[in-house]
């Protein structure tokens, strides 16, 4: 029973940390711009195949290719942001919504043409890909890893966001965009460079998904966004630390909800949501309006 | 009276005719291709095919295309289908059930469709039935694996435009207990799609073995939502209840998921039996690759090394040179469904529903995947796919089936009229 226990934990724990790396970015850009980026799910899908592009290239180098793939996506961010997104800040959220949902369908088919609609498999990480025993049952070492990357990225996010120049300014404009502006920060470049770093966040858990999901297909991203949605909502939109509790709390609770209730594992991540919005509209750690 | 006296010059005629034609063969006055069917099919023949072509499973779309476009082309290089020219349109039918819909109301009555074919999820064949009766086109389902649609819908609810290629839910579940049985397994487990297929193969297995080896125990379940990327909770759940095998209907990209999840976590090393009603499919197969493991029991709706005819070396040889792939199953039987039509058409003279649907019934169909007999009471063709042990092979780039066990359909399917123990596997005879 302990057994059990301790692995359906560390499964949840992973999950959790997994999604979490997904929607650091997507909670991120909402903090600063306020636009919710339906095509977070496509940088990550992105992520995930330029990555594997690249580590098939440098001869199965997945470490490499988890530091190249990422910054190509980035370039496709700052095109969208520069040259599309920047047009429809002023319009309601719809617009937005719709804009990013039309980049969702546009990359799907894309990512068919570029590499096949069929999935493909992934490679395996050297150093990553076996296992390790825990209490006499196997626990993938690459989960392992996923589990300390991501309080790992939290933690950098934090220095950055509270401890640097560049942080403060970031905080500065997403909390009054016309005082910021007023005091001399060039909010529209500084727009730009948070949206390409959400892009990077999201392309980058792309590339880690790749071994830990085992394969990519075209509209893998359309699954997690869902979630990664979901733990943005009630961790409180904007909030990295809402985001980081809510990935945690959705992980586990998925977990311990397939392994001891399965009939309602489906429902219990949506109740906890329906829970949230209900008790605290604004989430964990959002800020009332 | 005008009627017309045979008189003794026609008798000799006449006799003359049978003569000359006796002499000449069979061959040579027997109504054949363009010449006996021209004056009655008008216009091309148009099929409208919906598979799934967008989201994680694209994959199968590009699958069914290559077969039916495959076949559409050697169909109209060879005079068509009676001399009429065939044409396949394809649309995206998204896996939801109002896209099935929508679809097939476009293609009959905005495209003037003759035939419908394809259809992937079990959801979409049973919402469309009764559109189907509707808008009154023959139907040939070609992914759709659900019993209820030919035992209820066809045999029960009388709905005759409807008729399927490939094999139902008695391959994934009635088959694979046949192959269980054998097994030095007892207790069973399954991670199956938390939907109607999953449920009722599980349910077909489980009865099925219960009849076939009734010691056999059946310890855990674990259903998961389509779209799971993650199996490890599910995973968890299998190793505490201990199995001695395991049974899954995961498909196409949740299935590569699933196996080297369980690789990772050592799920093969505990557990010995593994059951995979559609591993065989070549997305998987080629998508895990060196990751499937060895002696894993899988099977599918054809396989492209069986049976080993001289039709299907040609066709699979054929279909490698034009697409750099070998066949899936949704390849061959969107290939089968283009010569089931032509046969049928050819056959009665005409692409009225109601002559190619009584056409259909009883036919035999000589196809890659061996000869099919379409079983007039349900529509359902009868053929054979085996079942078969992962192994690898240095000539392919993906694990292939070693050791194969071929249960028939006259073994593992269910019979009409679908109602009582007697209608199910085993059968005394």
């Amino acid at each position: 029973m302990l057994e059990s226990l301790v692995h359906v934990c560390l499964a949840g724990l992973a999950q959790g940390m997994f999604v979490w790396l997904v929607a650091s970015g997507l909670t991120l850009i909402f903090g600063v711009l306020r636009v919710l980026n339906f095509a977070h799910g496509s940088f990550y899908m992105l992520g995930a195949y330029f990555c594997y592009t690249l580590l098939s290239a440098l001869g199965d180098n997945f470490w490499a290719g988890l530091l190249l793939g990422p910054l190509f996506v980035c370039a496709i961010g700052f095109v969208i942001e520069r040259f599309f997104l920047r047009y429809v800040y002023h319009f309601e959220l719809p617009y937005q919504l719709l804009l990013t949902f039309a980049f969702v369908l546009i990359f799907d088919d894309v990512v068919k043409v570029l590499w096949g609609a069929g999935s493909l498999g992934s490679p395996r990480v050297p150093g990553l890909a076996g296992s390790v025993p825990i209490l006499g049952r196997n626990f993938p070492t690459y989960s392992l890893f996923i589990m300390v990357a991501g309080p790992l990225l939290a933690l950098v996010l934090w220095l950055v966001l509270e401890k640097t120049w560049a942080g403060r300014i970031i905080r500065a404009a997403s909390s009054d965009r016309e005082m910021a502006s007023a005091i001399g920060v060039r909010v529209p470049a500084l727009y730009t460079a948070v949206f390409v770093f959400g892009t990077w966040l999201g392309a980058l858990g792309g590339g880690l998904a790749v071994p830990y999901v085992g394969l990519l297909t075209p509209g893998m991203g359309e699954t997690i966004i869902i979630e990664a949605f979901v733990v943005v909502v009630i961790g409180g939109l904007g909030s990295l630390k809402g985001a980081f509790l809510g990935a945690l709390v959705i992980g586990l609770l998925s977990s311990f909800g397939t392994r001891f209730i399965p009939t309602f594992d489906m429902f219990l991540t949506f109740i906890l949501m329906a829970v949230v919005l209900v008790w605290r509209p604004q989430g964990f750690f959002g800020e009332a309006s | 009276m005008a009627k017309k006296q045979i008189t003794r010059r026609d008798f000799v005629k006449a006799g003359l005719l049978t003569a000359a034609a006796a002499g000449l063969g069979p061959g040579v006055l027997k109504p054949t291709g363009l010449w006996a069917a021209e004056p009655k099919i008008k216009g091309p023949v148009k099929v409208g095919y919906q598979a799934i072509m967008s989201g994680t499973l694209a994959g199968y779309g590009e699958f069914h295309r290559m077969g039916a476009v495959m076949a559409a082309d050697e169909i109209n290089a060879s005079g068509g289908i009676g001399g009429a020219k065939l044409e396949v349109e394809f649309r995206d039918s998204t896996l939801k059930a109002p896209e099935a819909l929508k679809n097939a109301r476009y293609f009959v009555d905005s495209w003037e469709a003759d035939f419908l074919a394809g259809i992937d999820s079990s959801g979409q064949a049973l919402a469309l039935a009764p559109v189907m009766a509707q808008l009154d086109k023959p139907l040939m389902v070609t992914h759709a694996a659900t019993e209820k649609l030919t035992e209820q819908e066809v045999y029960k609810n009388g709905i005759k435009q409807i008729f399927r290629i490939c094999t139902p839910t008695y391959q994934d579940g009635n088959a694979a207990a046949f192959v269980a049985k054998d097994l030095p397994a007892k207790k069973w487990a399954t991670i199956s799609p938390k939907y109607e297929y999953g449920y009722t193969c599980w349910q077909m297995f489980k009865d099925t073995l219960t009849k076939l080896k009734p010691d056999a125990e059946f310890v855990a379940e674990s259903w998961a939502p389509f779209g799971t990327t993650d199996f490890r909770p599910h995973i968890n759940t299998i190793l505490d209840a201990k199995p001695d095998g395991l049974y899954s209907v995961e498909w196409a990209g949740e299935l590569i998921a699933m196996i080297k999840q369980c690789s990772e976590a050592g799920l093969f090393k505990s557990i010995k039996h593994v059951m995979l009603p559609v591993g065989a499919a070549m997305d998987v197969l080629e998508g895990l690759g060196d990751a499937m493991p060895d002696g894993l029991w899988m099977s599918g709706r054809y396989f492209f090394m069986y049976p080993d005819s001289p039709k299907n070396t040609e066709w699979v040889k054929a279909f490698h040179k034009r697409w750099n792939h070998y066949p899936a199953y949704v390849s061959e039987t969107g290939y089968s469904t283009m010569y089931a039509f032509k046969k049928a058409v050819e056959a009665s003279g005409s692409k009225d529903s109601k002559a190619v649907i009584q056409a259909l019934e009883g036919m035999e169909l000589d196809s890659p995947a061996g000869k099919r007999i379409f079983r007039k009471e349900d529509h359902q063709a009868m053929y054979t796919v085996p079942w078969g042990l992962t192994a690898s092979d240095p000539k392919y780039p993906f694990k292939i089936m070693g050791k194969m066990v071929i249960i028939t359909p006259e073994q593992c399917f269910n019979r009409p009229p679908f109602e009582g123990a007697e209608c199910t596997p085993p059968f005394k005879s």
